[in-house]
């Protein structure tokens, strides 16, 4: 059985404790010693680009921070559209497909959708029904990445 | 997906009564075929005096019931409020009425006022035409004005659409079938026939009849704007009520003149139990919707997390 990519990258740090086992059973093992030479290349490379001048630390984080950032939209984005679904699957069981289709405009924005949505509950089914609903409709969703989208 | 039918709590009160209904129904045909095919030996009775029957002043009650509750679920300053609290006093008309006249309006032996003798009867009487003003064009005046008032808020939250042909049409058919009685009323008083004073309530109630119809008609037309979730339910069953109402009195109207032998009494009850039923379903139906809203079906969010933050609502 190959080792695991953690018990690689500890071999590779030399750690201690990761040596024996590995060594004999990197003497079997063409594709594990593959595995450990990909691995040592990488942090090589890793090492020449920390080491570099301070332009190029700028340029590396900078490349960090954007896909930080991409990656944060992304998780705003998918929160929003389970938000926005949530509240066309409300509208559309309270009320019916055409009063969802004539809320859900795609110019609204998903906060405006709550906004409108929760004021019709409030007012067909009455303020704690609909304070329910809004409950039911926030329960577990990703509030981190919502917030993310509502402050754009 | 299938959803399983739950006959639990408030969600299921829309179901109770339409088995209800269904049962009653099925044993006052039952009971009229049976007395059909015995060759109508004997005579078929309803309640007296055109007071409304044991269902029907149950079906009322239970009616106010379900709009005292939801009543309580609009606190003052909800825009609904006027009007759950506007169907709740129709409701409480209609009960009150419909005891009222069964224990006080008719000369049975348990009537205090028939222990009185001839004064008693007098009363006896005055008090059924009180219950059948407060059931007639009392009850429907107040059905007007929530109408009216939802029809408001219906507006308000776009859900209004202009009438067509066919929704004036319908208060149309109406208007004739007002002036119809009120021709008749008319040619029998020239004959010198005078109406009876039951049969002036019924005139009295026919004009608001006549805008019944036509907010129905309205009513409708936003309903279906809207779609047929849980909360177009409840208006629709109000426009079904309204219709029935209107149906209802045709329909008690024309038996006499071209039927003799169909008994106008179980005729009389099967019909207003029908109206009765449709409108006790516009408060069942909002109070399965707001049971709705506190016990949802868990398809969407099955992995339930944490509460939302105050906040965040």
């Amino acid at each position: 059985m190959h080792p695991k990519s953690a018990e690689f990258i500890a071999f590779c740090d030399g750690e201690a404790g990761a040596g024996r086992g590995m060594q004999k059973h990197l003497a079997k093992c063409e594709k594990c010693r593959d595995e450990v030479r990909r691995i040592r290349s990488e942090k090589e490379t890793l090492a020449a680009g920390f080491a570099a001048p301070g332009a190029g630390n700028a340029a590396g984080l900078s490349g960090v921070l954007s896909a930080m950032a991409a990656w944060r939209r992304n998780r705003s984005a998918e929160a929003a559209s389970e938000l926005r679904s949530r509240l066309r699957w409300q509208i559309e069981t309270y009320c019916g497909a055409p009063a969802l289709r004539m809320l859900d405009q795609p110019e609204l924005r998903t906060e405006e959708l709550l906004g409108k949505t929760g004021e019709m509950l409030d007012i067909f089914l009455g303020p704690r029904a609909g304070e329910a609903v809004r409950d039911e409709v926030f329960r577990g969703l990703d509030w981190a990445a919502l917030a993310g989208e509502t402050e754009r | 997906m299938r959803r399983e039918f739950n006959f639990d709590g408030m969600e299921a009160a829309p179901r109770w009564i339409a088995i209800f209904l269904g049962a009653n129904l099925l044993v006052h045909l039952l009971v009229l075929y049976v007395w059909n095919a015995a060759g109508q030996v004997v005579s078929l009775q309803g309640s007296s005096g055109g007071t409304s029957a044991l269902s029907v002043t149950g079906m009322a009650m239970l009616n106010l019931w379900l709009c005292l509750m939801v009543l309580k679920s609009f606190p003052a300053g909800q825009p609904l409020r006027s009007t759950w609290l506007l169907l709740t006093v129709a409701a409480a008309v209609e009960g009150a009425s419909g005891v009222v006249g069964q224990v006080l309006g008719t000369d049975w032996l348990l009537n205090p006022l028939t222990w009185a003798g001839s004064a008693g009867f007098g009363w006896i009487e005055q008090i059924r035409l009180t219950t059948l003003f407060a059931s007639g064009p009392v009850h429907l005046a107040l059905l007007a004005t929530a109408m009216a008032a939802v029809l408001r808020i219906l507006q308000r939250y776009g859900f209004w659409v202009r009438p067509s042909a066919a929704d004036w049409a319908v208060p149309g058919i109406a208007c004739l079938f007002a002036l119809c009685r009120f021709g008749e009323a008319c040619v029998a008083s020239l004959a010198g026939k005078p109406g009876s004073l039951e049969n002036c309530i019924s005139l009295a109630g026919l004009p608001l009849l006549c805008v019944l119809f036509l907010e129905a008609m309205l009513l409708r037309q936003s309903v279906l704007r809207m779609g047929n979730g849980l909360i177009a339910r409840v208006w629709m069953a109000l426009v079904c009520g309204i219709l029935l109402t209107g149906a209802g009195e045709a329909v008690l109207w024309v038996i006499p003149h071209y039927s003799q032998t169909l008994p106008l009494a179980i005729s009389g009850i099967l019909i207003r139990l029908l109206i009765a039923a449709a409108f006790a379903l516009a408060p069942a139906c909002q109070l399965a919707a707001q049971h709705r809203a506190f016990k949802p079906d868990r398809g969407i969010s099955e992995n339930v997390g944490s509460h939302s933050p105050v906040l965040a609502r």
